[in-house]
Formats: C-alpha cells, structure tokens, sequence
C-alpha cells in the first residue's frame, strides 16, 4: 500500500498542469453551454498523455489520474475512453472513441462526430466501427450537457469484432467514467467554494452560514472518496471495486449538484459562470452504464455472486 | 500510488487473523454480547491482552524505545482492523495502545511513563476519558469540572458524562479547568479511579452493559504531579490524542464485515433475489469501502510523516456514513438480527451507532472539514 504519488505521476501530472494552463479558465465571453479544443487534444495526444496506460511504469493509475486532472478543466476532453479503454481494444483505434452499450443507441452520444470511433459493448461481443456524416443526427444546438453530444441514427451492417473480453472492457469502461467523475465533482466543488466564499449575503460571506458549511462538508467527503475509490478500482482492475466507484461517484454527482446550483444561486444558472461544464457533465455520467442501479447490481454479483 | 500489501503487510494480517483463530473461545460472537466495557469481556480482556502481548501484537507498532517493534501505520492499520472484525477482543485496552501509550511518550513525565506504560504493556490497565460534561459535549471547550492547585495538590471537583469504561478503569484522563480561559484554561490531570472522592453511576444505554457512566468528583485530592502536560496544554494534547483516536477505530472493516454476514443471512433465507436489496447492499458496501480509502489516505499521511489534519474530520465522517448505511440495511432487510438471530450483527450495531456521536460528534468534523479542508470563511461567534 502506498497511495502517494510517484515521481512519475507527479511528473506526468505536472507536464499536464503547465500544458493545460491556456485552457484552466473559461475565455471571456464565451457563452458556449459546451467547450472543447481542438488545439488542446491535439497537444494531449502529441505528448503521449493518453497512451500512458501502456507504459509499463505507469500503467492504469497513471490513466486514472490523467483523466481525473483532465476532468478538471472547463474545456471537455476525450480522454477517458481512449486512456482507459482504447489500449484494451485496439490502441490504433481513430479518436474520439464513443463508447455505446448494445442496444442503447437512443441514448445521446458523448463526442460523436464523423470520424469517430464507436464501440458498441453487450452481450454479443465488443465491436466498433467509424462513423460517417450519415449515421449521425445532431442533438438540440441548445442541449445542457457541458458536453458535445449527438445520436447514432445507424450502425454499419458489418463492424470489426474485437477478441477482448466484454466484462473486462466493461470494468475499464467503469473505472474510466469514475476518474473523470472524481475529477469533475473536484472542480465543481473547488468553484463553489470560491464562489461561496467571496459571494456576501445578509453581510457576510454565504460560506459562514452553518446550513451551506455542514453541505459543502458532506460534498467533500464524498467527493474526496469518490477519487480514491476510482484511483483504487484503476490500481486493483477487481470488478467489484471498479463498479463500487462508479456507483460512489454517480451518487455522488447525484447529490452534489444539486448542492452547488443551489448555493450559487442566479449564477448557477446563468452562463457567465463555468459551473455547468462540470455540473451537467456530472449529469449526464450519472446516466453512463444503466446509472447507479445497474453499478449497484454489478458490485453485488461480484461481491456475493 | 499502489494498492497492494506488501508479502510482509500480507504475513502479518495472517498471524493476527491466526493468532486470534487460536485464542478466541469457541462461543466468542455470543460471548462478545456483553459489549467491549461489560465485566465479563473486560476480564477476558486482561487475559487476552496477556496472550498478544506475549505473541508480540499488542503494540508491534510502537517505536523500539518503547518497547514496540516500530512497525509502521500501515501495521497498526491492520492490526486495528483484524481486532474490529473479530469484535474487538481487547475490550477498552484497545485506547491504551492506540492513543494512550504514545500519548504518554509524547507529553508524560519519567515518572508518569514509568507508573503507566508498563501496566499497559503487560495489557493489565484499562483507562477512560474523562472529557464530557452534562453541558460540555459538542462543546467540549465549555467544560467545568474544575481542579485548584492547593499546598502541592490538586483538589477536583465537578461531574463528567458519558464516559466509557469508567466503572472498570484503573485510570482516568481527566480534563479539568484550571482557569476561565476556555481552551487555554484546561488542564490533564490523570487520576486513579480508587482515588476517595470518585463515585461513578452506569448510566444504561443501547450499547451494551457497563459502556457509558457518569462520574462524580468530590474534593477529589491528587498530588501536582499527577498533572499531564502543562496547565493549560490540554486542548493541544486532547487534539492530538483525537486524531489518532478518530482513525484509531477502523469502523468500516466490522461494518463491511456485518454486510457480509448480513447478505449471506439473507441468501440463506432466499431473500437476496431482488434488484433493490442488492443493490442497496452494494450501495453500503461502496460506502464502507469509501471509508476505507478515506481512512487509508490518512495513515499514508502518517507514513510520510505529515500531520494528521482535518483529513481524519474526513475519514471519521465517511466512516460515519458507512455504518449508518449498514446498520438502517439491517434492521430493514433482517429485523431479526437484533433480536436474537446474530449476537454479530447486534454486536455491530451496538458498535455502529455510536459512529456519529463518540470521538467528537459528526457535525463537529463538518465543522473541522468546513474551516480546515475547504478552507471556508468562519463563522462568526
């Protein structure tokens, strides 16, 4: 056991903190209800930053923690499935990577575009294929998710089947979404507390009242658990610990946003403040592998059988 | 960061978890009934204490010059937690090795450490905290009980609440004022129970026989030298005692153990074929071991030799969390656990319920957390 970190995630976390440093703040005037950056992926991929995981001396903790310091920025990254679940697959596979279960094709699509690679996993295997302009049905211009989403309208009659084994991309799948959770309920929860603490009501800042401190509290615990389950599940790959982090993280999503748009009030819901990139991202990751129900049953079956 | 133990840390747990196969009765979970303060397990208690100090596992993880063999947090971590599954076999002496022993190297006197630590290494002593008053509990620094230095003693008067242990204890760790300076007013004095003037009341509780008293001080004389620390140095002590006091009870090893139990009690029954108490057991296992990441990010602190901060306020809260989970799981899914069907699961929640309360109430380590993790703004006073 030895949960500081290395040399060499200190090292790789810095390289990402001095590389992300343009897009650490949201630009001015910008009212977009997402935010993405074409320069900043590139910059991520050139550097190698999501190929970590294949790296022997860094390997799946090293992805986790990239993808919780990714989370963090306003600007939305594909990272956690091509850090966590693309070298399983193929690692040659196009970014971005949609991962999509079998079946659930209604559902909205995080970074789907032409060029994309979706993979579908199920029960009939893990297969993918490259999307073209054809198969893509944009969701609404205004939709909240702080992400860009869109809908698969059609899936290819012949995919690429990959020989890989559905419940261990799946346990990625989950270890992926609950680092970028953890790192997404990190900032959320650093913003509010900015905010609450320079924000004055009643003549004195809104984080001196008891109501909001015991809350913003209780959101830290979780939020703090919810990293360390994540960076554990990545570290011990055990099934039952990769579902476990992503139900803590999903029910912690569940509770702190509501929370944080409460305590920032009108400017919670306004776009003049980034709050929503994380908070409706958070949203909508809680929906991410049948939502806490279906992490809940999975921990169970690989807990009790 | 890895997530491992080490072969060693792997070895040790095993010994532990033999040692205590070897030397637990046959009717322990039953026997263990009494609760960890009752007569009976704090008899047992002093034999048991015996036998691991003998096998070297009552205080492995104190330093050499103590007498331990320096063994790091980690040890301890798992020592602690190998007692709290088995239902905490060391009764009340559990505190002598946790808290009480450093405590006393950091702050006592020679004399002081030599009259206490070796009754505690031969695990024969058995101490309880005087710290909680009838109108100091959350609000611990508005304590009464007073102590005046006259002609070289101290002469204690006041009343204490709560206390564990009390009715057994050899020794009190008494928190007095020694003047009207709130915090900086409070003194450690450590007072023999036998001293004339001590008269404690069981008070009965849901947790179990012989756990929580009431403690009467009437010019109760002690000499100056039974004082711990310097006047006035209590609170910086009692801070410090806390913290490893908070992680010093591994809460979330015996509520993710109870589950267990809890979930295979159901199975048998054919009662764990539905989605929703599945998933609400995973929902209590996932808090369970959220405690336990919490916890073990504070003893990592300790290994690399940070202070233990607010993190523990952190910890203790998500351990607060777990067990609350664990014991509403069940009494709503196996009613009959606690009335007669599992002396484990009543052992538990005999245990558990107290999470939120002892050690500094959980809104306290919101508090903590709220001033010293997030940094907010105080409340003004």
């Amino acid at each position: 056991m030895q949960l500081s970190l290395n040399e060499d995630q200190t090292q790789v976390l810095d390289f990402i903190d001095s590389l992300a440093k343009p897009y650490a703040t949201v630009p001015m005037h910008d009212v977009s209800l997402a935010l993405e950056s074409a320069e900043l992926d590139e910059a991520l991929v050139e550097n190698g930053f999501l190929d970590v995981m294949a790296v022997e001396e860094l390997g799946p903790v090293m992805a986790a923690l990239v993808i919780e310091k990714l989370a963090r920025l306003p600007f939305a990254v594909e990272a956690a499935a091509s850090a966590m679940v693309r070298p399983l697959i193929d690692p040659e596979l196009p970014r971005p990577l949609c991962l999509m279960e079998e079946g659930k094709a209604r559902k909205p699509l995080r970074f789907l575009r032409p060029g994309a690679t979706v993979v579908v996993v199920g029960p009939s295997g893990v297969k993918s294929f490259i999307t073209t302009e054809d198969m893509i049905a944009p969701a609404q211009e205004d939709t909240l998710y702080g992400y860009p989403v869109a809908f698969l309208t059609s899936q290819p009659d012949s995919m690429t089947s990959h020989d890989v084994d559905v419940a261990e991309i799946t346990r990625a799948w989950r270890v992926a979404m609950a680092a970028e959770a953890a790192g997404l309920l990190g900032a959320a929860l650093a913003s509010t507390v900015t905010y609450v603490s320079e924000r004055k009501q009643f003549g004195r800042p809104l984080a001196t009242f008891q109501g909001m401190r015991h809350r913003l509290a209780e959101d830290q615990v979780m939020t703090n658990t919810a990293y360390w389950m994540a960076m554990r599940a990545a570290g011990t790959g055990s099934q039952a610990d990769a579902a476990m982090a992503l139900h803590h993280a999903q029910e912690a999503a569940k509770r702190v946003c509501y929370d944080y748009h409460q305590f920032l009030g009108g400017m919670g819901m306004t776009l003049e403040h980034p709050l929503h990139l994380w908070t409706y991202r958070l949203k909508l990751l809680t929906a991410e592998l049948g939502g806490r129900g279906a992490q809940g049953l999975a921990a169970a079956e690989a807990l009790w059988g | 960061m890895q997530f491992e133990w080490t072969e060693e840390q792997d070895a040790f747990r095993h010994k532990i978890r033999d040692f205590l196969h070897a030397n637990l009765p046959d009717d322990w979970e039953t026997f263990s009934e009494h609760g960890p303060a009752s007569p009976a397990l704090t008899a047992f208690a002093r034999e048991f204490c015996v036998k691991l100090a003998d096998a070297g596992i009552l205080f492995p993880h104190w330093p050499v010059e103590m007498g331990g063999e320096g063994l790091g947090p980690w040890e301890q971590q798992i020592l602690a937690e190998e007692m709290w599954i088995a239902g905490e076999p060391r009764g009340g002496q559990y505190m002598n090795v946790n808290w009480i022993g450093p405590t006393l190297e950091k702050y006592g006197t020679d004399e002081q450490k030599k009259r206490y630590l070796e009754p505690i290494t031969k695990g024969q002593s058995l101490w309880c905290q005087g710290f909680s008053e009838p109108d100091a509990g959350s609000d611990l620094a508005s304590l009464r009980t007073r102590a005046e230095l006259k002609d070289g003693n101290y002469v204690i008067n006041g009343q204490k609440i709560w206390t564990s242990y009390a009715g057994l204890a050899d020794t009190c760790f008494l928190l007095t004022r020694t003047s009207d300076d709130r915090k900086r007013g409070i003194t450690i004095i450590l007072v023999p129970m036998d001293t004339p003037g001590i008269t404690v009341r069981q008070i009965p509780s849901l947790i179990g026989e012989g756990d929580i008293h009431e403690v009467f001080f009437d010019d109760v004389t002690v000499p100056e030298s039974a004082r711990f620390g310097d006047e006035g140095q209590a609170w910086e002590i009692v801070g410090y005692s806390l913290r490893n006091e908070r992680l010093g009870i591994p809460r979330f090893t015996l509520a993710r153990a109870a589950l267990d139990r809890a979930v295979q009690m159901l199975k048998a029954a054919g009662d764990f074929d539905g989605d929703y108490v599945k998933i609400e057991a995973a929902r209590c296992a996932a808090l369970c071991e959220a405690a336990g990441t919490a916890n073990y990010a504070v003893v990592q602190r300790r290994v690399d030799g940070l202070a233990i901060g607010a993190e523990s306020s952190s910890a203790r809260y998500a351990t607060v969390m777990a067990e609350r989970a664990v014991c509403e799981f069940v009494i709503e899914f196996l009613p009959e656990a606690l009335a007669g069907a599992s002396p484990y699961l009543k052992m538990h929640h005999q245990r558990g319920i107290v999470a939120g309360v002892a050690a500094g109430s959980a809104e306290i380590q919101l508090n903590i957390i709220a001033s010293e993790v997030l940094e907010l703004p105080r409340e003004p006073r």
